[in-house]
């Protein structure tokens, strides 16, 4: 099962931290975006790998668009 | 028969009707207790006083267990929805009943507890059953000048019966158990196709997260009336009255030992809040409302020097912090509530601005945070504020500010207040320079840099006035002890 990590505000993804494959636990940081001037952690919802990175540094993401798709079946 | 028999046969009869009635009843999720049950186990043993036991409309009673009794010793009314009597639908009877608990309440001073387990209209009462639901409705506003309103959602609470939870001033959900909507499922699926289930519609994940309709979620009915009694003991029993004032009891000597390394100097980088309070307030009980909805706002009642405290505070590690529409309603509602009963507020503050942009302007922010300002400004219970690093913009003012009525604020000396962020400020106030330097980024770094010692560190601030002092972290909880101590003086003689 593949499930989205999103992002939970409007901002610009500054720094994408995971890599495609890498084995995530629930709230790790996946990516972190500036807005506001602060730095906020996009977080993996759910243990697994990250199956996919769907943006790209620079990129402007809304509240709740994608960030990265964890594949929750191979547990890390 | 002698009269001490008669009477004794006429309770017997009533209590099996109703233990009867609920065997009777399609058991729904964790629903284990009769509605009696529940008003027993909410309250001080013993201590349960019926009003109205035998008032009935057919023998099968009003459908709603009515009385008063005691948590930690004080007087408190409760309304029990009994869903043994034809689902706990609200008839004529039972609104009349109802309204005679909420008009005991209001009319002596006593906070009001509405356990609630209804499917809505008592249909077959037609019209009547319509008028007593409006009926109830104006005595939840009527209370609300007066006392504090609970409302526990321990099975269905449909159409009319929702919206009384919703004119009163804290709403509890039990998991799994608890819904509220406007109409179930079914009716749903008939009047515009969309197949839902209960829970999707108005479950408690729903109204504690999304929605915000209600304020905590629980994991069962005990809990439920748990966390109702440890509301209470935060609350006086109606507004006016004498704050429940304990003991003191130093802050968490961990987190108060913490506290001057907490916040990260780099003003972009989260923490989490909830150290910094623990660092401030009593050791001991908290109680955190709507902690799973717009997280950038933290809201919880907890003691200060034994005094029931209502803290609001931004929440760096949830949206940075930030103030939107549903953080707006959220603290406003608070504050509101703690200024409506004299529960001091203590606002701390972290806020890198109101979030701009197209989704909140659509979510009405404007006139969500009109109300934080509102709610400041009419509160007039204590008002202490302490800015721990960000304080930009109209959220530095909506956020507890001097010019809203705060009796108290202070800086800590790592703070930053100003019109605007750094970045933003040094963009707009030089942008010829800017457009004009060989590397712009290099400029602006260095003009921020400037900006940030001459304009927005605290002195600047503390000498306009508009923060009392600038102080260092571990002076927060005597300042604002000291603070709390002379601002309540005298209370009750007033």
């Amino acid at each position: 099962m593949t499930v989205p990590a999103r992002a939970d505000i409007v901002g610009n993804v500054w720094k994408i931290v995971a890599r495609e494959g890498d084995p995530v636990g629930i709230g790790d940081t996946v990516a972190i975006l500036e807005t506001m001037k602060m730095e906020i952690p996009v977080v993996a919802p759910a243990a697994g790998h990250v199956s996919r990175i769907l943006v790209t540094e620079g990129q402007i993401v809304q509240e709740g668009d994608p960030v990265a798709e964890i594949d929750a079946t191979l547990s890390a | 028969m002698t009269d001490i028999e008669q009477v004794a046969d006429h309770r017997a009869t009533l209590a099996r009707r109703r233990t009867e009635r609920f065997a009777r009843v399609e058991p729904r999720g964790k629903r284990v207790h009769t509605a009696r049950e529940r008003v027993e186990l909410f309250f001080d043993d013993g201590t349960f006083n019926e009003t109205t036991p035998m008032r009935s409309a057919h023998g099968g009673g009003s459908g709603v267990v009515t009385g008063w009794g005691l948590v930690d010793g004080r007087p408190v009314v409760v309304a029990s929805h009994d869903a043994a009597v034809a689902s706990g639908a609200i008839g004529e009877v039972m609104a009349e009943t109802i309204m005679a608990a909420q008009r005991l309440a209001i009319d002596r001073g006593f906070p009001i507890v509405y356990i609630n387990d209804s499917g809505g209209a008592r249909v077959p009462d037609g019209i009547l059953a319509l008028h007593g639901c409006g009926g109830i409705f104006a005595l939840n506003v009527d209370a609300q000048r007066r006392i504090p309103q609970i409302s526990l959602i321990l099975g269905p609470c449909a159409g009319a019966a929702a919206y009384s939870p919703a004119l009163t001033d804290w709403t509890i959900m039990v998991k799994g158990q608890g819904h509220m909507f406007l109409t179930g499922p079914d009716i749903v699926k008939a009047a515009t196709g969309e197949d839902a289930t209960a829970d999707e519609i108005g479950g408690s994940r729903l109204h504690t997260e999304t929605s915000g309709v209600a304020h905590l979620e629980v994991a069962s009915e005990i809990e439920a009336l748990e966390s109702a009694r440890l509301l209470l003991s935060f609350l006086p029993s109606h507004a006016g009255g004498a704050q429940q004032v304990g003991g003191a009891v130093p802050a968490n000597p961990r987190a108060a030992e913490a506290l001057p390394e907490l916040v990260p100097a780099k003003a972009s980088v989260v923490f989490d809040m909830n150290q910094l309070v623990d660092g401030v307030l009593d050791n001991g009980a908290r109680l955190e409302l709507m902690p799973g909805h717009a997280g950038s706002i933290l809201t919880l009642f907890g003691r200060l020097d034994g005094r029931p405290v209502g803290v609001v505070a931004n929440q760096p590690a949830c949206r940075g912090g930030i103030l939107d529409a549903k953080s707006s309603v959220k603290l406003a509602r608070f504050v509101e509530f703690c200024g409506r009963f004299g529960v001091p507020v203590l606002t701390f503050v972290d806020v890198p601005g109101f979030l701009p942009g197209t989704v909140e302007e659509g979510r009405g922010i404007i006139t969500h945070g009109a109300k934080v300002l509102k709610a400041y400004v009419d509160a007039d219970s204590p008002k202490l504020t302490v800015v721990v690093r960000k304080a930009y913009g109209g959220a530095y003012i909506a956020m507890g500010a001097k010019s809203l009525g705060a009796d108290m604020t202070w800086a800590w000396s790592s703070a930053e207040i100003a019109v605007m962020g750094p970045g933003g400020a040094v963009a707009l106030l030089h942008r010829r320079a800017l457009a004009a330097a060989d590397d712009p980024i290099a400029l602006r770094d260095e003009l921020a840099a400037e900006y940030r010692e001459n304009v927005a560190r605290p002195y600047v601030a503390a000498e306009a006035g508009i923060v009392d002092d600038v102080i260092v972290p571990e002076e927060t909880r005597d300042r604002m002890t000291q603070a709390l101590r002379m601002l309540t003086h005298g209370e009750g003689e007033r």
